[in-house]
């Protein structure tokens, strides 16, 4: 394990980030002496249910949200389950399908073929090449019979934005709701929910220096979802079980402060992104920038060089001290093939040669400056020795 | 994270004790040692989104390497051990023949396939647990003689040598059980070794046969017991079952103890007979592969025909492109079709083939 942050360059924001000072700080004291249970009657119940309701309302303020449409969950993957299923339970006697698109969250895509697996139906939208879900294509799966609409803000593996307002906008004229996970684009893109044509909306927590374990869902005042628990009345019978109030004041406290940084944030992490990117395209002309071409955030990045797979790379990098990742890890922390890529027509030995790169707070000039440098020289000498390899196996063949 | 100053070397670990004592002995040697664990197959295909399976031994490996203070990877290899070792692994049990995946896992997946992950993380070395030794930029024997895997080594490229290390080819499986106490990996230092091939984890290898061809596949559909001489006696449910030399599931009333001497898979018959049509006197092997240069025809060297056989006396009579031929000093029993034949002088391998038959009479050297 890393002995001191500074010999390390951690560049997958996207995963997870570490806790922010201000955070830990604001969440501590109700793992001391504010212990108490927000629906208990006495002093402490009270207490604790004040600062319940003061987190709720923060992570509304951020959103542009109004406080009774928050629920706090454990995160963005309870969140996805909850509104999508919560939503399809709901509604699927007259609206039996859901649409959503290739490139979402596992938390999502599986979701929805759960909805398949309980008898409905899934409709998947088509992806342009850059990564962005075809708006004209989803419009065409929306109709009467669709219960929920779910379509990511951002993609987490190579970070194109999705048009959710005209696809919300189609959703809503058809009478379905939209659903939208924005877990990494909270803190990233501007959002509030006060303008937006949007139902329900997954966030995280510790994309944003809360800690893992704590996310939040938006509903909109008068859509009606069905609970994945069954338990006591918390969160309007939305979510039952007693609250984790530290986690939610530290939600609550992680949100406001991406909301205040993000502008200067996002735009000290574009800069140094894009000059990474243009190094590497610079010194690997033939490496590939997945949705180089689409509107991006400015914090990930996603590589393919030709010819080294991810995993190789990813253990090259990771032995210099730099921790990147593939788009998606499977529970034994292998790399499986990207379905984000895969969906985006990227050929096979492309997509398993993709590398992410997610940039954030512990992105400082000087880490990315040198990376920028370790990137070219690691994939250097891949080529050279895999190269070396190639020529004696095939002299062996002779 | 400290390197090593005898170079940087990947270690291929199961999880299981041989392979993390490799590791352990490689740190101790001054080596900057990387684990990674192999991801080959998968249980888990009727989980859809949820293809992780092995975790457990994955788990232990990670450990361990913790424990060595070393990293450790997981490489999802599962297409292409797929396709090298479990899809040949099928054809050769369809074509009547009995396979080694693990000498294709060593040829394809270990000495190739990781290799090349070795060159991109510039690794100039690769590891593993195999009971065999290198001397000399030779592979060797093993110490242990009742653990030697030299066998399962031959078919691998002859330029990989000089890269490889295998440290626990010079202990006994009882020493490197005892290394690994001292090394402090109480997670493996008393596994049970499996005996399985590590993608058939219930012995059931017409089970994967059938996931793959189907349950009406040729290979597993009855078909009839014959003589030598074709007389029908019994009826067998898949010759993809059956195994040259196997006793096991014979139809009985004879005289003799009676052996599976012949798979024909094109009339779907399983071939038995007594003891003494098990019989070979030659034996042919393809896809042949040495590890040092060629012996010439006339030569004779010692020949293994099966894991843990003891060696038998043979010479040289025919080289002709991928294909060997020799004659056996002695007969040896049960020459499979698909099993290996590995060339061996004393504790040096020389290199080896697949097995395609063997001549129950006295091949003749053709010069």
């Amino acid at each position: 394990m890393p002995q001191t942050a500074s010999d390390f360059i951690y560049l997958d924001h996207a995963a997870t980030t570490p806790v922010r000072q201000e955070v830990l700080d604001a969440m501590l004291p109700f793992l001391g002496n504010r212990f108490g249970n927000p629906s208990s009657m006495h002093r402490w119940g009270r207490d604790a249910r004040v600062a319940l309701d003061e987190a709720r309302e923060r992570v509304a303020g951020a959103l542009g949200a109004r406080v009774d449409e928050i629920c706090f969950t454990s995160g963005g993957t309870e969140a996805d389950n909850l509104a999508i299923l919560g939503a399809w339970h709901r509604r699927r006697a007259e609206r039996p399908a859901v649409v959503t698109s290739p490139i979402e969250h596992k938390a999502v895509l599986a979701t929805a073929h759960q909805v398949a697996r309980e008898g409905g139906e899934e409709r998947i939208a088509c992806v342009t090449p850059d990564g962005v879900v075809d708006v004209a294509d989803a419009e065409r799966l929306i109709d009467e019979k669709v219960a929920v609409v779910s379509i990511m803000w951002v993609n987490n593996e190579i970070g194109t934005v999705q048009d959710v307002p005209r696809i919300g906008a189609a959703a809503r004229a058809r009478g379905a709701l939209m659903h939208t996970d924005a877990v990494q684009a909270f803190g990233k893109v501007a959002l509030d929910l006060s303008t937006l044509p949007v139902d329900l909306l997954s966030i995280s927590g510790h994309k944003i220096g809360a800690p893992k374990g704590i996310g939040a869902m938006f509903v909109r005042r008068g859509v009606q979802i069905e609970p994945l628990f069954h338990g006591g009345a918390q969160d309007r019978g939305r979510r039952p079980g007693t609250e984790n109030v530290a986690y939610a004041f530290a939600q609550a406290t992680a949100a406001e402060l991406a909301v205040r940084d993000r502008e200067k944030e996002q735009a000290r992490l574009r800069a140094l992104r894009d000059e990474l990117e243009n190094a590497i395209l610079a010194a690997v002309p033939d490496a590939i920038v997945h949705g180089l071409k689409a509107p991006r955030v400015g914090h990930i990045t996603s590589v393919s060089v030709p010819g080294i797979d991810a995993e190789s790379l990813l253990m090259a990098l990771d032995l210099e001290g730099i921790g990147a990742s593939a788009g998606s890890a499977c529970q034994s922390g292998s790399v499986s093939p990207s379905h984000v890529l895969a969906a985006m027509g990227v050929r096979p030995e492309i997509a398993t040669a993709a590398v992410r790169m997610s940039l954030g707070s512990l992105s400082s000039e000087e880490a990315i400056r040198h990376v920028a440098e370790r990137f070219p020289a690691l994939v250097r000498r891949a080529r050279d020795f895999s190269g070396l390899a190639a020529e004696s196996a095939a002299l062996a063949q002779v | 994270m400290a390197g090593g100053s005898k170079g940087r070397v990947l270690v291929a670990m199961s999880g299981g004790v041989d392979s993390s004592v490799t590791a352990g002995l490689l740190v101790d040697q001054g080596y900057d040692v990387v684990g990674a664990t192999m991801k080959l197959f998968c249980h888990g295909d009727e989980v859809p989104d949820r293809p992780c399976c092995s975790l457990d031994s994955i788990n232990d490996a990670r450990r361990v390497c913790d424990t060595l203070g070393v990293p450790h990877y997981v490489l999802n290899m599962e297409s292409a051990f797929g396709r090298d070792v479990v899809d040949d692994f099928v054809r050769e049990y369809a074509r009547g023949r009995t396979p080694i995946p693990c000498v294709r896992c060593n040829t394809f997946t270990k000495f190739r396939d990781l290799v090349h992950k070795a060159d991109a993380i510039g690794a100039g070395w690769v590891a593993t647990g195999h009971y065999a030794r290198m001397i000399g930029g030779a592979l060797h024997r093993g110490v242990d003689a009742a653990k030697d895997q030299s066998y399962f080594l031959w078919g691998i490229d002859r330029g990989v040598l000089s890269r490889l290390l295998l440290p626990i080819g010079e202990l006994t499986k009882a020493e490197t059980r005892a290394r690994a106490r001292a090394m402090g990996l109480r997670v493996v230092a008393d596994k049970v070794e499996s005996q399985d091939i590590c993608f058939v984890p219930d012995g059931d290898h017409a089970r994967v046969i059938a996931a793959r061809l189907g349950g009406d596949a040729p290979a597993l559909a009855p078909g009839n017991f014959v003589r030598a001489d074709g007389t029908v006696v019994g009826r067998h449910d898949g010759f993809a079952r059956y195994t040259v030399g196997q006793r096991r599931g014979l139809p009985g009333g004879f005289r003799e103890p009676m052996f599976v001497t012949e798979i024909r898979a094109a009339s779907r018959e399983v071939v038995i007979g007594p003891r003494a049509e098990l019989l070979g006197r030659g034996v042919i092997a393809r896809e042949l592969r040495w590890l040092v240069d060629a012996p010439r025809v006339g030569e004779h060297v010692e020949l293994q025909v099966r894991h843990r056989a003891s060696p038998a006396r043979a010479e040289i009579v025919r080289i002709e492109g991928d294909e060997i031929e020799l004659a056996l000093d002695e007969p040896v029993a049960a020459i499979a079709p698909g099993q290996s034949l590995v060339l061996y002088r004393g504790d040096l391998v020389l290199g080896g083939g697949v097995i395609e038959g063997a001549r129950r009479a006295l091949p003749v050297l053709a010069a």
